[in-house]
């Protein structure tokens, strides 16, 4: 009898006090999601790494908006979005309270403005995120003047960036010394892609 | 609002994402239910096609060391003495008859939790072809505990929020992107190219995020600026301090990538870490 009660004195009390001192978390614990839209820039890498389709981008091209969508109540805590995310905007916390009432209480989201093609005027990718390759190009030692030509050349939506390479391809000797048939072929596929310069068929 | 006769049964099988709604006095005897409850609260457990995580959870939080049955929350064999339904796992079109049936056998008033991922939305398998989506997709469901699974902690948490005992932190956010908003690079004085054979070295010794976290501690050692012990000095201090073999390890690798030494490992970390 003795022996017994001092194991139980030994052993004390197991059970957590949890609701009324907080729980102790292992350094180790995938908790919430923390997103900082701050340093986001709707890159949509942790959307494509999300295997639960937690995360998900929606492009608005006439408003010129891409919506970032973070769903807490699909999300698995594999913390792939984690990894993926080259400015550290997704960080997982040890938090683990996330039960909800309503529904709608476990979205975030943000929203992002699209930069406009230059030559076609159509919105193609987020400001921030070219705001951001020209910000590495820069701290990779590309000079001013490089710079700004990069810049024109980012600002070109990926289509006209195409036809403008054909149109330089025309202008070199490799093209204008073509045989008929060659030449011909090359006026085809320039015809074939006048139609993408308006966007009509290719939706981002 | 529907008759209470729809919920009492006639239309047992509802087109999938309808969902019952409840007469107006039960609804105010679940509010008290859920405001000022004064007994006990028994709970069933109802998977609709889980993949039994979220029941090692529930079972681990009436385990010794969470005991949730110190708060009265008691799991029950039958829906008929619940007071609490706990849909587990998403809504399969097997599943749905029997989580519609046990929703009838509850007596009213009902509190009815879609726990998990898959309680709440489906979760991973919310696209698959013989899945409805979370709970809600045919009874309603009261309160949401998301996590895959739920820690057990995070489940009393979620039963205190449905018997009114503690309050709810999560919200609904949204961000609107101001003027001048721009994204600053990370790690601003480790060349790009060096920091990915870095990353890609962490990872493949320890795993994806460990491999982060320990890439992290090392980046941070390396580009503080206003440190006066050379590099090699602050590192053997920290992993001093640490006293782990692995990172110590890992280090020593990530190390030798710095100085540009060749690795023992003949797969890609050797060809990135020759570009350093």
């Amino acid at each position: 009898m003795f022996k017994l009660l001092r194991e139980i004195v030994k052993t004390g009390d197991v059970t957590t006090r949890y609701p009324k001192k907080p729980f102790p978390i292992s350094p180790n614990f995938r908790g919430r999601v923390e997103y900082d839209p701050l340093r986001c820039m709707a890159c949509a890498a942790c959307t494509i790494a999300c295997p639960a389709n937690a995360l998900s981008m929606v492009t608005d091209p006439a408003a010129g908006k891409r919506t970032w969508m973070f769903n807490y109540g699909r999300c698995v805590v594999c913390a792939r979005c984690e990894e993926v995310c080259p400015t550290e905007a997704i960080v997982l916390s040890g938090q683990f309270e996330l039960a909800v009432r309503a529904k709608s209480d476990l979205m975030v989201t943000a929203e992002f403005s699209l930069v406009t093609c230059r030559q076609c005027d159509t919105p193609f990718a987020p400001k921030k995120e070219v705001d951001y390759a020209m910000a590495l190009l820069e701290r990779a030692g590309v000079n001013p003047h490089d710079l700004e030509l990069r810049r024109v050349q980012y600002e070109t939506c990926p289509e006209c960036r195409r036809l403008n390479d054909f149109a330089r391809l025309r202008e070199t000797r490799l093209v204008s010394g073509l045989d008929a048939p060659a030449a011909a072929l090359v006026a085809d596929l320039v015809s074939h892609m006048a139609p993408l310069r308006s966007g009509a068929e290719l939706e981002p | 609002m529907k008759p209470p006769d729809t919920i009492l049964g006639t239309n047992l099988v509802p087109a999938p994402g309808a969902v019952f709604s409840e007469a107006e006095e039960i609804a105010k005897l679940k509010d008290s239910l859920m405001k000022r409850i004064r007994r006990s609260a028994y709970v069933f457990r109802v998977d609709c096609g889980g993949c039994n995580g979220c029941e090692i959870e529930i079972f681990a939080a009436f385990s010794p060391i969470f005991d949730a049955e110190r708060f009265g929350i008691k799991l029950v064999s039958s829906p008929r003495h619940a007071d609490i339904l706990l849909y587990t796992g998403s809504m399969t079109r097997s599943m749905r008859l029997p989580a519609i049936r046990s929703y009838h056998a509850a007596p009213d008033p009902k509190i009815v939790i879609g726990y998990g991922a898959c309680g709440c939305t489906g979760g991973i398998f919310h696209d698959l072809y013989c899945v409805w989506g979370g709970a809600e997709s045919v009874v309603p469901v009261d309160v949401y505990i998301p996590g895959c699974p739920p820690t057990p902690a995070a489940t009393i948490y979620g039963f205190a929020l449905a018997l009114g005992l503690l309050e709810q932190k999560l919200k609904a956010r949204h961000h609107k992107e101001g003027e001048n908003e721009v994204v600053i690079p990370i790690r601003p004085l480790i060349p790009l190219r060096l920091r990915v054979a870095l990353e890609r070295e962490a990872r493949r010794m320890s795993g994806y995020r460990q491999g982060r976290i320990v890439v992290d501690r090392f980046m941070s050692i390396l580009g503080h600026e206003g440190a006066n012990a050379p590099f090699a000095e602050r590192m053997k201090a920290y992993l001093d301090e640490e006293g782990d073999p692995r990172l110590t390890e890992i280090f020593e690798r990530l190390n030798d990538i710095v100085e540009g030494r060749p690795s023992g490992w003949t797969g890609q970390s050797s060809a990135s870490s020759s570009t350093s």
